[in-house]
């Protein structure tokens, strides 16, 4: 073992053990557990036809999915909190993205095998970590397992409305097909804190393939987050991540890919009943190229909210820019998002009626077929949470 | 194009039909520590029936929960039981929250037995040792030969709190502690078993005629083995400072409160709701604890 690999030992070892005993000194509360469920459900219309998205086909025997009803997500959620300072979460997660399920056998005997496919809910995994308060110093978090990222949860709190869209960062593959190698959720360690009331900080390494998929190399990602809140209600949020990537044989010039994002975000609270947001975001890889030529993705995203009656009727509106490659601004797209959310009964049940605008700069670019640059989509988003 | 217009429409008629459905007047949101759930409860409804216009609802859940609620916006006042966290005061801070705090009562938190239980005085530092596990036998206190059988409350409420603070020293409670839902759970138990002890509010103490409910048996307690044990349920002990186990009661608002909420807050802490504080078992204010209100009202 070499003096390096002794130093992180050690570290890890002083970090993780010297602060047992406070740990083991907090065991003695009796656990609160608690279990939680929420649900997004949609329907969906199409107010337009000839978009990318909502282009109907001109052949009468090929399905046009004009309107429809869809779990888009479904949430169950374990927590048990051991003591003051330790927490358990468990959140599986559930969505209907065509899973393979299971394999047909045929014939008798059998004869052969072939993969069978549906679109049932299935949960899977989403987080299962430990969290740890007050570690080393007050105020100081660390949750190991599979946890949230750092990317996007604070737009994502302020937003307030991931039944009816995620937020840039976290929605940007869905909406213009990019992958910018992010997700909600990882497999690592993190620390997040406060130091004053002014800062706080975050700082995550995870091994950089998201929830859906086991570590496939050596190299992690890193996060880190510095928010600033210089007078109450007000946060300017910066964050950096870094991620080593494989080399492709297709691209032999590059021998150690990088990939990185970088994201500020502002959030205005100091009105009562109003939170405003704005985010930008880039994302670098050396292993975007088309053509010969490395290509920069990225886009902003401001939002705001309004409680019309509180606990009962609020308005909510969102408009996103997206440049998924900035050697082809054709590609360019923008998103308007506006409806109201209405807790009729409880807040535990809320209409939501939302509608979707996308506005291309050649809708070509997404569907060579399509014969108009916009797309118009209603829904109805029922949350609910028990 | 006529898609849109009919969607259109279906988006405004279900706006006007939840602008129609929303209340006329504005619902002063009141939520937090159970401590005082009851209290505020019934200060909230003698105060609608003087001032018909008014409208307060009232949800207990913890301290915790109603602080959780001002900052989140999710309500219009916070009552609890303990002062707020450092965490709490920075959560705050970052969602542009700036608590205003009020006392509105006096609690006397009182330690309980049933009244099969002889004992009648015990020691501050003893009632944390009771606490923290570290006397299992009322025999160690007295001529009472009976397993001590503990009696609190959940870890969100602002009594939990208050008790590990200021009681036990920052230790951890008993893994054997009974964690009840809420007060009343805890007086039912007590009720029920004789080797029982618990804390609670003053105002759980009395039955309907102002009279401590029978069998229970409220101790004195003092500050120091050698000192005067006190009674909680005599109000000069808590002015004076004797009775060692007191705090102040609170409601939070998010800056300045708005005329209606004033009015309220006003109300509460003035003569008539003073006089509802005494009536339910707690102590009223002193006029130190007033002069502040007033000032924090403007």
């Amino acid at each position: 073992m070499g003096k390096r690999q002794k130093l992180i030992l050690a570290l890890v070892f002083a970090t993780l053990v010297l602060p047992l005993a406070s740990l083991l000194a907090q065991t003695t509360t009796p656990p609160t557990q608690t279990f939680n469920t929420t649900i997004y459900l949609d329907y969906r219309y199409n107010l337009s036809s000839a978009g990318p998205i909502t282009l109907k086909p001109t052949d009468p025997t090929v399905a046009y999915l004009s309107n429809q009803f869809i779990f888009r997500r479904a949430y169950f959620t374990y927590e048990n909190k051991i003591s003051d300072n330790l927490k358990f979460r468990f959140r599986l997660d559930a969505d209907n993205t065509a899973n393979v399920t299971g394999v047909t056998l045929t014939g008798t005997p059998v004869t052969g095998t072939s993969l069978s496919k549906d679109d049932k809910l299935r949960p899977f995994i989403k987080h299962l970590f430990f969290e740890w308060s007050n570690f080393l110093i007050e105020n100081q978090t660390l949750r190991v397992g599979m946890e949230e990222t750092l990317t996007f949860n604070l737009s994502e709190a302020r937003w307030g409305y991931r039944s009816v869209a995620k937020t840039l960062v976290d929605g940007y593959k869905d909406i213009t097909g990019v992958d910018t190698n992010v997700s909600s959720a990882d497999i690592g360690a993190s620390l997040q804190g406060s130091a004053t009331k002014y800062f706080r900080y975050g700082v995550q390494v995870v091994n950089g393939s998201g929830y859906s998929h086991l570590e496939a190399d050596k190299f992690k990602k890193f996060s880190g987050q510095l928010q600033l809140i210089p007078v109450s209600g007000l946060s300017l949020v910066g964050y950096i991540d870094y991620s080593r990537q494989m080399p492709k044989a297709s691209l032999p010039l590059v021998t150690a890919p990088a990939a990185t994002s970088y994201k500020l975000d502002g959030f205005f609270e100091m009105v009562k009943n109003l939170v405003l947001g704005g985010e930008w975001y880039a994302y670098k890889n050396d292993l975007n190229q088309a053509g010969g030529v490395k290509y920069n993705v990225s886009g902003w995203s401001v939002f705001g909210r309004y409680a019309l009656v509180q606990d009962k009727l609020n308005a909510f509106a969102r408009y996103d820019s997206y440049i998924p490659n900035n050697q082809n601004r054709a590609k360019d797209l923008n998103l308007t998002i506006f409806g109201l959310d209405w807790a009729p009964l409880h807040s535990s049940m809320k209409l939501q009626p939302n509608i979707w605008i996308y506005s291309y700069k050649d809708g070509t670019q997404y569907k060579a077929t399509a014969t108009s640059n916009s797309d118009v989509a209603f829904n109805l988003t029922f949350f609910l949470s028990f | 194009m006529k898609k849109t217009l009919i969607v259109a429409l279906a988006v405004i008629g279900l706006l006007a039909t939840v602008l129609m459905a929303a209340p006329a007047k504005k619902m002063i949101q009141v939520k937090g520590s159970d401590t005082l759930v009851n209290l505020v409860q019934i200060l909230a409804e003698e105060y609608m029936g003087k001032n018909p216009g008014a409208a307060i609802a009232v949800l207990g859940g913890g301290s915790g929960t109603g602080i959780t609620g001002l900052i989140n916006k999710t309500c219009d006042i916070a009552d609890h039981s303990r002062e707020w966290k450092k965490k709490e005061i920075e959560q705050a801070w970052e969602k542009g929250v700036t608590p205003r705090f009020f006392v509105i009562a006096v609690d006397g938190l009182s330690i309980v037995v049933n009244e099969k239980n002889p004992i009648e005085k015990i020691t501050f530092a003893q009632v944390g040792a009771l606490y923290r596990g570290e006397i299992k036998n009322w025999k160690m206190l007295g001529p009472y030969d009976k397993a001590v059988s503990l009696y609190g409350r959940q870890s969100n409420s602002g009594t939990y709190g208050f008790m590990q603070e200021f009681v036990l020293g920052n230790k951890n409670f008993s893994t054997d502690v009974k964690e009840m839902n809420g007060t009343a759970q805890i007086v039912e138990s007590i009720l029920q078993d004789e080797g029982a002890v618990g804390y609670v509010g003053v105002g759980y103490l009395y039955d309907k005629d102002g009279k401590i409910r029978k069998g229970l048996r409220v101790l004195n307690i003092s500050k120091t083995p050698d000192g005067e044990a006190f009674a909680p349920t005599d109000k000069a002990n808590i002015d004076s400072g004797k009775y060692p186990i007191s705090r102040p009661l609170f409601q939070a608002t998010n800056g300045k409160p708005s005329a209606d909420i004033a009015a309220f807050i006003a109300w509460e802490t003035g003569p008539e709701g003073q006089a509802i504080v005494e009536r339910e078992g707690f102590f009223a204010i002193s006029p130190a604890h007033k002069a502040q209100n007033d000032k924090n009202l403007k």
